[in-house]
């Protein structure tokens, strides 16, 4: 039962700050590759995107969780919330990169064929770029989630009670220690497993377009 | 129709244009002949604003699209452009990437897109392509849907930049058959290519580049007859 519980705050976190990781990183990939103005290097968005990515990949997230929880959001009550904000914001640097990755992996000419047609930067991006980017990045992204969830396992370090925390609780509860730890290490498994069997499956559908 | 003035365009203090002035008029055929790293397709894709000129006016219809002011998307509705590497929408159908552009740009409904879609595509020969994905196709038929892509907006001028350069010699002729129906009925079009046949039979007027500049400018007939300059003559030598 307890398991249960410490899997659904596992789940929560990683499901809420993944999605917060897609819409940062998405957000920052955009912001890196916006074309400066005649005569600028780069842009503003370049900049900001550039230092946010700096100072997340450059510091431990065990820290970034520990300065959330004790400093920004001192007063909050809700470690759910600010654990799964700290990971977002952690894995939205992770993702930015692979993001803009896949977009430029995109090749150039279907840019130019969509400018040449008329159709602005904006418009293109929508419905020719950031599609095939997206099934450039599918895998590298579901990799990042995986990577997620398991990094949830520091929720401890803030006394939440996640899979891996229930685990070791009960292993000191019981002075065992066999049964409890690598009972969570199956149920991670389990869980990774499934997520990419569903990839997979995701994956291929995607690339419909690519059969000859 | 088109009308560019001393244009200069270099990448990193690398002159690729040296100063291009001509006149493109409506009906002409021009095509574009010369070496490779002549600027002949710089000089194409400066025509559309795909690559920004350093110096230098390019006027379209008595409009001045190198200035910032100008809304080149708007422009850019009446130039068709075909690219040597197809540049096919690899994420969408045939259907959807003649449609695209149209309905989005609100030229045209989803319907009215849809069936002159089918028409270009039956008048290319490839109707029952309409719902395959361009992975699916060959060289030459990527090409021909590309051209019927660029028809679908009703282009006032055509600009081919090496359309046959990818393709397998096989394949050269059924593309080389589409632009030549185009020319025939009347399009104003501008080609960058090597087929020196093909440049011979179809142009008004055959500009040679070489070195960013134009370095000789006649009729198919005395370009390839009567070549006057040294370089034209050694290129001609070379290719023919």
């Amino acid at each position: 039962m307890l398991y249960i519980k410490g899997l659904g705050v596992t789940v929560e976190i990683a499901v809420f700050a993944g999605i917060l990781g897609i819409i940062i990183g998405c957000i920052l990939a955009l912001m890196k590759l916006s074309e400066p103005e005649n005569g600028r290097k780069h842009t503003l968005g370049w900049y900001i995107a550039t230092v946010y990515v700096d100072i997340i990949r450059g510091t431990p997230s065990v820290l970034q969780l520990l300065i959330m929880w004790f400093i920004v959001f001192s007063s909050s009550k809700n470690g759910v919330l600010v654990a799964s904000l700290s990971f977002g914001i952690n894995s939205g640097a992770y993702a930015s990169e692979i993001i803009r990755a896949g977009i430029l992996a995109v090749d150039k000419g279907q840019m130019e064929a969509g400018r040449s047609l008329g159709l602005t930067r904006g418009q293109t991006m929508r419905e020719i770029i950031l599609p095939q980017a997206f099934k450039n990045v599918l895998p590298p992204l579901g990799n990042e989630f995986i990577t997620l969830i398991k990094e949830t396992a520091i929720v401890g370090y803030v006394s939440l009670s996640d899979l891996t925390r229930t685990a070791s609780q009960i292993s000191s509860r019981t002075y065992e220690a066999f049964m409890p730890l690598i009972g969570a290490a199956v149920i991670y498994l389990i869980l990774i497993k499934l997520l990419t069997l569903l990839l997979a499956r995701f994956e291929r559908r995607l690339r419909r377009s690519d059969i000859r | 129709m088109i009308s560019v003035r001393n244009l200069h365009k270099s990448y990193h203090g690398l002159e690729v244009l040296n100063g291009i002035s001509t006149e493109i008029d409506k009906g002409e055929k021009v095509v574009i002949i010369g070496p490779s790293g002549s600027g002949k397709s710089t000089f194409l894709r400066c025509l559309n604003l795909l690559e920004e000129p350093t110096s230098g006016e390019v006027w379209f219809e008595n409009q001045l699209i190198t200035d910032p002011k100008t809304d080149i998307n708007k422009v850019r509705e009446h130039m068709g452009m075909v690219f040597q590497n197809f540049n096919l929408f690899a994420n969408k159908t045939v259907m959807e990437n003649i449609t695209l552009a149209p309905v989005k740009l609100g030229l045209m409904t989803k319907e009215e897109a849809r069936n002159e879609a089918l028409r270009l595509l039956e008048r290319v020969g490839l109707k029952e392509k309409a719902d395959v994905y361009p992975a699916a196709l060959s060289g030459g038929q990527k090409q021909r849907i590309a051209i019927v892509r660029s028809l679908a907006m009703n282009p006032k001028v055509m600009l081919f930049d090496e359309p046959t350069s990818a393709l397998d010699p096989e394949m050269v002729g059924e593309v080389l058959e589409v632009i030549r129906s185009l020319a025939e009925g009347g399009m104003t079009m501008a080609i960058v290519t090597h087929e020196m046949g093909f440049a011979r039979e179809v142009a008004t007027r055959v500009m040679f580049m070489d070195e960013g500049i134009i370095m000789e400018e006649n009729t198919p007939e005395e370009i390839f007859t009567d070549p006057k300059t040294r370089r034209l003559q050694d290129f001609l030598s070379k290719v023919l």
